[in-house]
């Protein structure tokens, strides 16, 4: 005790003490993902005290801002296609309950044809169909490539929305309406008391599924002029023009991806077990 | 001739509609649209059998008990499944098509296309999916069919090809079909490399005349007819491989 407080001036010498034991504690096995941060950091941090970074990745860690700002416009088209695909699916879902067959009949093509249609032609669709911008009375509103990938990635994903909702409702045994319907429920009060809430449950790891393919379709926006995360990484491999640069960027943009898809798998993964014990 | 005036009054009759197909009256144009056509054919026809054998091929890996096997055909499983098709492609095509480039350079060029690159990437990708959908044909076969069978004196060989693999794969037999369908539509990203299938000679035709919408027409039809033409194959083998009993 007295030979610690005396010396107090070694105090950062106690701290890596600390350190130490906490990462004793941390045993690599059972944390594979820490331990690899933890060895990568120690790499960059002896190639930036000695001035030995690979060039490939110095030119990497310069487009490192053009390649998250491309990434963060995939991640927008995808969540602005998942919202209006997924408000318009759950339109077209409960209109295939409709009464009329007429109606039934038209959501049947609708989620038929936008199911069994190319997401890159239907994008190469909304991009060259659409006006580059709208008149809307008065004022011009650009309408950017972006946008009209959003729109886009929305039919396909409409169509699939609406059939996870069918599918849920009808996963719901009938006989569940028909106890309700005893217990003097109306058809209302059962749908959304009863059946809705059920459905949720159901839909929630198919539509998880739905965003993450979303996502992974977001890399065709690419190709219709919209800088994204891949653009960026063209425009990189491009400018800088070395082979292991391109080599490095190229595995970056599949390293991206994944780490932005993968952990929604295993939710999803997870979220099944789960329900499936249930 | 006569087919000729026969098209051209086709043409006119959908310029009626509003619809500009002025392009089949060009003869240059028009091979170039159906050598599209037949190159995405030939791309679906390809790519099949090899997604098929690749699905076989990651199957066995995934389920061997050889953890060195395992292990990283689950990595690539899961580096397939959760990452853009497009990113492969570009993977394979500018990087490792690049490299083999780099170093065949002495030895009389590369002689992997594009075309060959869009075959083996999206088989592989398939691949993993059909790799999934057998696994889980696999796990579907009850225990004691097997067991039955075993006491009839089948021996392991036996076992596996004549009871466990031909129920596994009436099992899996609508999800490789539904595989089968999204492999087809996958091969428009053919296109994004320079492959000269149906989109992308639509490309090319439409930055000339401007009729995207006509030739996007043409296109969804195509791959509609495609997948049309799989899934009736589909439910023809699912019918003749019925077996009273197992499956729907």
């Amino acid at each position: 005790m007295a030979s610690e407080i005396a010396a107090a001036p070694a105090a950062p010498a106690l701290g890596t003490e600390a350190g130490a034991g906490f990462i004793a504690h941390l045993d690599p096995r059972r944390h594979p993902w820490l331990a690899a941060l933890a060895a990568v950091l120690l790499l960059v941090a002896a190639w930036t005290a000695t001035g030995t970074t690979p060039v490939a990745l110095r030119h990497l860690w310069q487009w490192s801002p053009t390649l998250l700002l491309g990434l963060l416009t995939n991640v927008q088209i995808s969540v602005l296609a998942m919202a209006i695909g997924t408000a318009v699916g759950l339109l077209v879902g409960a209109l295939s309950f409709s009464p009329f067959a007429p109606v039934r009949g038209a959501t049947r093509w609708y989620v038929q044809f936008f199911r069994n249609a190319p997401v890159l032609v239907l994008i190469y669709f909304t991009t060259y169909v659409f006006p580059f911008e709208l008149r809307l009375a008065a004022w011009t509103v650009p309408f950017p490539d972006w946008l009209k990938v959003v729109l886009g990635l929305a039919l396909p994903t409409s169509a699939v929305v609406a059939e996870i909702f069918r599918g849920a409702i009808q996963s719901i045994p009938s006989a569940q309406w028909e106890a309700a319907q005893s217990l003097a429920f109306r058809r209302g009060e059962i749908f959304r008391l009863i059946v809705l809430p059920q459905c949720l449950r159901r839909m929630l790891p198919p539509w998880m599924n739905l965003y993450a393919s979303i996502t992974m379709s977001t890399a065709l926006s690419s190709l219709v002029g919209a800088h994204d995360v891949v653009d960026a990484a063209q425009v990189a491999s491009n400018t800088v023009a070395r082979t292991d640069f391109t080599v490095l960027v190229y595995f970056t943009l599949l390293a991206v991806f994944f780490a932005y898809c993968y952990p929604i798998a295993r939710a999803t993964r997870a979220l099944e077990r789960r329900h499936a014990r249930h | 001739m006569n087919d000729a005036g026969l098209l051209a009054q086709a043409v006119a009759a959908l310029k009626t509609l509003g619809l500009n197909y002025a392009f089949v009256l060009d003869a240059g144009e028009r091979q170039a649209f159906l050598r599209g056509l037949l190159v995405t054919f030939e791309l679906c026809v390809l790519t099949v059998p090899c997604s098929l054998a690749a699905g076989v091929a990651i199957a066995a890996a995934l389920t061997s008990p050889r953890r060195w096997v395992a292990l990283p055909a689950r990595a690539f499983v899961e580096v397939t499944r959760n990452t853009p098709t497009l990113v492969q492609l570009y993977c394979a095509f500018l990087v490792l098509n690049m490299l083999i480039t780099q170093q065949l350079q002495g030895l009389g060029g590369n002689p992997l296309t594009p075309f060959v690159w869009v075959v083996i990437v999206v088989a592989l990708h398939k691949g993993v999916f059909h790799a999934e959908a057998l696994r889980a044909g696999i796990e579907a076969v009850p225990r004691v069919t097997l067991e039955a069978a075993r006491s009839l004196g089948f021996s392991q060989r036996q076992l596996l090809w004549r009871v466990e693999l031909p129920l596994a794969l009436r099992f899996a037999l609508p999800s490789l079909v539904n595989n089968l369908v999204d492999l087809v539509k996958m091969t428009a990203v053919a296109s994004a490399i320079a492959v000269g299938d149906v989109t992308y000679e639509s490309i090319m035709i439409w930055t000339q005349r401007d009729n995207v919408l006509e030739l996007l027409l043409l296109i969804l039809l195509y791959f509609g007819l495609l997948t049309w033409l799989v899934s009736l194959a589909g439910r023809w083998l699912e019918a003749r491989w019925r077996m009273p009993g197992y499956g729907q």
